[in-house]
């Protein structure tokens, strides 16, 4: 095993890798910049390096000053958590040359499956169902029939060149293909100065379901199942569960969504721990999106629920150990949620809230399991995504951890800045969440419950805190001498 | 002691006289004994007849049992006439909502602007936001500059 691992990243995802480095007890090395000087993983680390201004261009990103940091302080690893330079095929490679190990998968796997294309002809190959469709730009209209009615309605025209919903549109039957290529095509033009318009089958309210795969350098390799991802906002993941509750109805899903990931990294010749990113349709068809071939945000889940540990497991593989997990010992066990802590403003648009966190209480109790990377004191700085934790919970079913999330959520406290912390709760109580009824469109559609009016009662302790202030001011004839007073009295001497 | 207060933008009145406190809004009153136990910096414990309330209060903001409270406090005694606003004939100044950088300024002084035009690209945490004018008119002022750091409620145009 390693004696000194670096970890090439920040926030919560490196306090989360220093402590596995510590229980195997293994030197951790942070790397911070200017921003993270006095971040929660610099304090918990052994040792610390820095890398340079706050930007990530000038820090998390440049992979000479990483290699460099790794080089000084002697570590023989580096671990790149997500984002940053976790799926950079040419970082894996400098850490090679440079005779450090990359705790992930081979470069080779990275550049294979790190393009959206590349990574779906792999699929395609190894025998996985993709998403029907040509990624050919369309030609006649007659052929353009022949294409949607073998891959059947509804079908989605996409521009080629394009994003954000530009040159698209949704084609219920054939009747409607002409015009509706003609107007794809035209606004493809105008908007991207191409008309080419491809097309592929619509999947109707899908699912994000994924399957965590782990591979060892010796040809064995498992799934750890799935995680149900649906409750995202503009792409972004923000409630994660395992088991997916389509699972819970149907477990042979499961098993078959498992043999198709593996089939895809067996043929991509991955290893280290990776995932496999799918839309799950109201059949339970299933078809293969992405892969990430790093740890992923929400590993947590799959922990709680499988009792293996994804990062103790990264370590071993990166250094060389077998995994000695077979299929069939990988059990699941009750349920567990995770929900994404970001700075932000839901009740202003979601406007990311940096800043100085004035007051910090953290929930704790039975089945809960807090990532965070922030502390009472600490300023979230600017310059990077806004995720302050990641609060998961385990019970014995769905509905216990459901309960439980919200009981946590209400311990969770944080002041001087924004969260989405109170926002959880109106989506844990939402009908259709509690059903299992998810689908990528649901907080498109999620209306936040509102707020109740309070009681008089809980008013009058408002008011009674807020004015405490006023006892500071000496008043000129207290009428008794009072609790209230005293402490108003007391707080002005601090 | 008494008190006038503003609760989530309602009138209210606020009495406290020793180990009991008064409290009325819209007609309607409660009066309770109470105890408070302050623990950290802006956390107390409240109890009011054996019931349990945990309170937050930093910089200004309430939570009672989590839940958010704007309260304003007035001292009767210490109230004055409170004049208009600083803001002249249809002088708009357009803020930042949040603390960030700024990335781009798209006017400058002297130009006219429609309703609804970009002003300036303000990110933060890799979101960028564009601060829109608010009404038609023209650039008074420009005080945000490319590449500086401002904070929520900073000025960065003013619009006439």
């Amino acid at each position: 095993m390693f004696r000194k691992v670096l970890v090439a990243n920040r926030g919560e995802i490196a306090v989360r890798i220093i402590r596995a480095l510590r229980e195997f007890g293994i030197s951790s090395v942070a790397v911070y910049s200017d921003a993270d000087r006095a971040s929660l993983a610099v304090r918990m680390a052994d040792e610390a390096a820095h890398l340079g201004p706050a930007p990530s261009s000038e820090s998390y990103l440049r992979i000479d000053k990483i290699i460099d940091a790794a080089k000084r302080h002697g570590a023989e690893a580096i671990h790149p958590g997500y984002g940053f330079l976790s799926e950079n095929a040419e970082f894996a490679e400098a850490c090679a040359a440079a005779g450090i190990v990359f705790i992930g998968p081979p470069p080779s796997a990275i550049r294979r499956m790190g393009s959206k294309t590349a990574a779906r002809q792999v699929a395609i190959a190894a025998g996985a169902p993709v998403v029907p469709g040509t990624k050919e730009p369309l030609g006649e209209i007659e052929e353009a029939k022949r294409i949607a009615g073998e891959i059947g309605y509804p079908v989605l025209l996409k521009a080629s060149a394009g994003g954000g919903g530009k040159g698209m549109r949704r084609v219920d039957r054939e009747a409607d293909l002409e015009s509706a290529l003609r107007d794809a095509r035209s606004e493809a033009l105008r908007a991207f100065r191409n008309d080419e318009v491809y097309v592929e089958k619509l999947v109707l309210e899908p699912r994000h379901i994924e399957i965590q795969v782990l591979g060892d350098h010796h040809g064995h390799m498992i799934h750890l199942g799935e995680r149900e991802c649906s409750i995202q906002r503009r792409h972004q993941k923000v409630i994660e569960e395992c088991p997916s509750p389509v699972m819970l109805a149907h477990p042979e899903l499961r098993e078959k969504m498992g043999a198709a990931a593996l089939k895809i990294a067996r043929a991509a010749g991955y290893a280290n721990a990776g995932t496999m990113e799918f839309l799950v349709d109201r059949d339970r068809n299933f078809y293969f999106l992405e892969m990430n071939t790093r740890l992923q945000v929400e590993h947590p889940v799959t922990e709680l629920a499988t009792s293996l540990d994804l990062v103790h497991w990264q370590l071993r593989i990166a250094a060389g150990e077998p995994l000695t997990i077979r299929q069939e010992d990988v059990q699941w066990r009750g349920s567990a949620i995770e929900c994404r802590i970001y700075a932000e403003d839901p009740a202003n648009n979601y406007l990311p809230s940096p800043g100085k966190i004035t007051y910090l209480e953290q929930p704790s109790g039975p089945g809960i399991r807090l990532d965070s990377g922030v502390y009472q004191g600490w300023t979230v700085p600017l310059d990077y995504d806004p995720m302050l934790a990641k609060m998961a919970v385990w019970a014995p079913s769905r509905e216990a951890a459901i309960e439980r999330m919200r009981r946590a959520l209400g311990e969770y406290v944080v002041e001087g800045i924004r969260t989405n912390i109170a926002w959880f709760d109106g989506i844990l109580a939402d009908e259709c969440f509690r059903a299992g009824e998810l689908s990528t469109a649901f907080l498109d559609r999620f209306k936040p419950p509102a707020a109740e009016a309070a009681d008089l009662e809980t008013e009058a302790v408002a008011v009674l805190i807020a004015s405490l202030k006023e006892a500071k001011t000496p008043a000129p004839a207290p009428a008794k001498s009072s609790a209230w007073l005293a402490i108003g009295r007391a707080e002005m001497m601090r | 002691m008494k008190l006038e207060a503003k609760v989530d933008g309602s009138a209210a009145k606020f009495e406290v006289n020793g180990a009991r406190l008064r409290y009325e809004r819209n007609g309607q009153a409660v009066e309770r004994e109470y105890s408070i136990a302050a623990l950290a910096p802006g956390s107390y414990s409240v109890l009011i007849e054996g019931r349990s309330y945990s309170v937050i209060s930093v910089e200004g903001a309430i939570r009672v049992n989590g839940r958010p409270f704007a309260v304003e406090i007035f001292d009767p005694r210490q109230m004055r006439g409170r004049g208009a606003g600083a803001f002249g004939e249809g002088r708009r100044s357009i803020a930042s909502p949040m603390p960030g950088k700024v990335v781009r300024v798209l006017v400058s002084a002297g130009e006219t602007v429609e309703a609804g035009q970009g002003l300036v690209v303000v990110e933060a945490m890799k979101m960028q936001n564009e601060m829109k004018s608010p009404k038609a008119g023209k650039v008074v002022e420009v005080k945000a500059k490319a590449d500086a750091t401002v904070q929520a409620g900073e000025v960065l145009v003013v619009i006439e």
